[in-house]
């Protein structure tokens, strides 16, 4: 069974909109294959009437009143930005 | 003045009361040390002197000046560099945030800054805490103290080597499946992680946001247990976290503990240990025993499966939270090598020449798992059977109150053993994962006081408690030191 080829690895790389090296393709096909074939072991349980557990907590609906709060200061906010113009950040067009 | 070697926070609050010695002195005497010693160890990433000597000195008026303070006040601590200092670097250990400054405290440091406790820098770590040997940081090694030659495990594992070399009084560490614990036991320490929601990770890089928890990393169980109580607490900031009470945890009480049942899973101890975590284990059950405990075997049958669950829930994670380093709101990557002309070059150049193989690879395994087609085959799944791994352990805690387990499966392996092989690498989590997957509390413990001078190479056990019963583990581990 062979669920990752390059043309997979190139196709994930587009969607979390990241470069990757042509050279590490074959590495990264072996890689991820492997880790997916030890997941194999997960099938022989039967989970059918499991609730899936979503996150590490029990608690729920965690809500704050609406109102005035401690903010991080406006130059504060923006100083770490790679570019950024009058207090905002800058970003390049997004429709050309 | 007292040598730093042996403090531990009350020998260090005692003496200082006492004027046997300033904060001043102390953390002038840590950076000597650090100066000395970091050279071959490579715990830190950076170091913050003036501040921490600015800090020192205020303990030292106060003091001074008769004022009460802090247990923490003035104790000389290393933050792993994943957890924000305002002012100060957080690489991650990445080179994607390079240059990047922290513009706030994370909640744990503004409570640490409270008590005047002093940040001596920030410590190594694998990239984005992804790693189990720290041969992921993107700056550089860490040589175990105990033998150069070897990983101080990962990924807190610059936390762990700064303490255990002697050039931190105590450190905080992330753990999401193992990266206190496990760096804790590899470098002869003992290291927490809290239940989960009983500390903030505000100001903490996500990595998972299910399984993160930030912990203390210490010479002793009582150290770590003083630390957790200054970290510990609800805070608007993070919503999953929770309100707790000081149950008991520092000044446990014997004729309590003793009432305490003790399991031991069958399947945590099937074979794979090595010969010297198989001994080391034997040697900490007959300590515990000796405490006249009530021991019971149990049997937790998922556990087998909680590494499949941990690798397809954490890059799923992962690859969510890493969205944010795109080259817009955090460090953009230039290079003469290519040419940026749009939106869409920022963004994939910036990915992909700022993240190091190991974030690459769990970013794309991350994406595959959650993409359309293969969500339910694993993601669902998983979280499937993360419930079923949580009932073992609500089971378990039917029939005992503690589970005493080994930490790791062996004990430091060389640096370069396994970094060609990410499924050899990522089996040294196997006895960690399955507490972050319950969101259980779990410290490692060193079986026996290691001195550095025998070059014998720890083993760490673990001890883990019901959820929010740290004060059951953090009791035990202190009798355990005294026995």
């Amino acid at each position: 069974m062979n669920l990752i080829d390059k043309k997979t690895v190139k196709k994930l790389a587009e969607l979390a909109r990241m470069d990757i090296n042509p050279r590490e393709e074959e590495s990264l096909v072996s890689d991820l294959e492997r880790i997916l074939e030890y997941f194999d072991e997960l099938k022989e349980l039967d989970t059918k009437n499991v609730l899936p557990m979503s996150g590490g907590t029990f608690l729920e609906n965690i809500v704050r009143d609406d109102g005035k709060g401690e903010r991080l200061p406006g130059e504060k906010s923006v100083d770490q930005f790679p570019e950024k113009e009058r207090g905002f950040l800058k970003v390049p067009p997004v429709f050309e | 003045m007292k040598n730093i070697h042996e403090l531990t926070i009350k020998s260090f609050h005692e003496g200082l009361l006492g004027k046997k010695f300033s904060a001043f002195e102390i953390t002038k005497g840590y950076f000597d040390w650090i100066d000395e010693k970091d050279k071959e160890i490579g715990a830190y990433l950076s170091l913050q002197k003036d501040e921490a000597l600015k800090a020192a000195s205020v303990v030292d008026a106060k003091v001074a000046s008769g004022e009460e303070v802090d247990v923490l006040a003035g104790v000389p601590m290393a933050i792993k560099d994943v957890i924000l200092i305002e002012g100060a670097p957080a690489t991650a250990g990445s080179k994607i945030l390079e240059n990047y400054r922290a513009s706030y405290d994370a909640t744990v440091v503004k409570k640490l800054k409270e008590v005047n406790a002093v940040f001596l820098g920030k410590t190594n770590l694998d990239e984005f805490a992804m790693g189990s040997s720290n041969e992921n940081s993107s700056y550089k090694l860490v040589h175990n103290p105990y033998d150069l030659s070897r990983v101080p495990g990962g990924s807190s594992g610059g936390s762990a080597a700064a303490v255990a070399a002697n050039m931190a009084l105590v450190s905080l560490g992330s753990d999401t499946g193992g990266s206190i614990r496990e760096p804790a036991a590899f470098c002869g320490v003992v290291g927490l992680k809290p239940t989960y929601g009983a500390v903030s990770r505000h100001g903490l890089i996500a990595l998972a946001s299910s399984l993160d928890q930030i912990g203390p990393l210490a010479k002793t169980v009582e150290d770590a247990a003083i630390v957790f109580n200054r970290i510990r607490g609800r805070d608007e900031m993070d919503s999953t976290s929770v309100e707790t009470e000081e149950n008991g945890f520092l000044e446990p009480k014997l004729d309590y503990l003793k009432k305490l049942r003790i399991g031991i899973p069958k399947e945590y101890f099937a074979g794979g240990l090595s010969h010297e975590v198989e001994k080391g284990m034997a040697e900490a059950e007959r300590k515990l025993r000796s405490l006249k405990l009530e021991f019971k075997e149990i049997s937790m049958p998922h556990t087998k499966y909680a590494l499949s669950v941990y690798y397809i829930i954490l890059p799923a994670e992962a690859s969510a939270n890493l969205a944010r380093f795109d080259g817009i709101r955090y460090t953009r990557i230039q290079n003469s090598k290519f040419k940026i002309q749009n939106l869409r070059d920022i963004y994939f150049k910036t990915r992909g020449n700022g993240f190091g193989a190991e974030p690459r690879r769990r970013i794309l395994l991350g994406t595959f798992v959650l993409s359309a087609g293969y969500y339910d085959a694993y993601y669902a799944k998983a979280q499937k059977v993360r419930r079923l791994i949580l009932q073992d352990f609500d089971e378990a805690f039917r029939k005992v109150d503690v589970i005493f387990a080994p930490t790791t499966p062996d004990v430091a392996f060389k640096l370069g053993e396994k970094t060609a092989d990410p499924i050899q690498m990522y089996l040294s989590d196997i006895f960690t994962i399955p507490a972050n997957l319950a969101g259980v509390p779990a410290v490692s413990i060193p079986v026996k006081k290691y001195s550095l001078a025998d070059k014998e190479l720890p083993v760490g056990f673990q001890l883990i408690g019901k959820h929010f019963r740290e004060a059951d583990i953090l009791g035990l581990g202190q009798y355990y030191e005294k026995a």
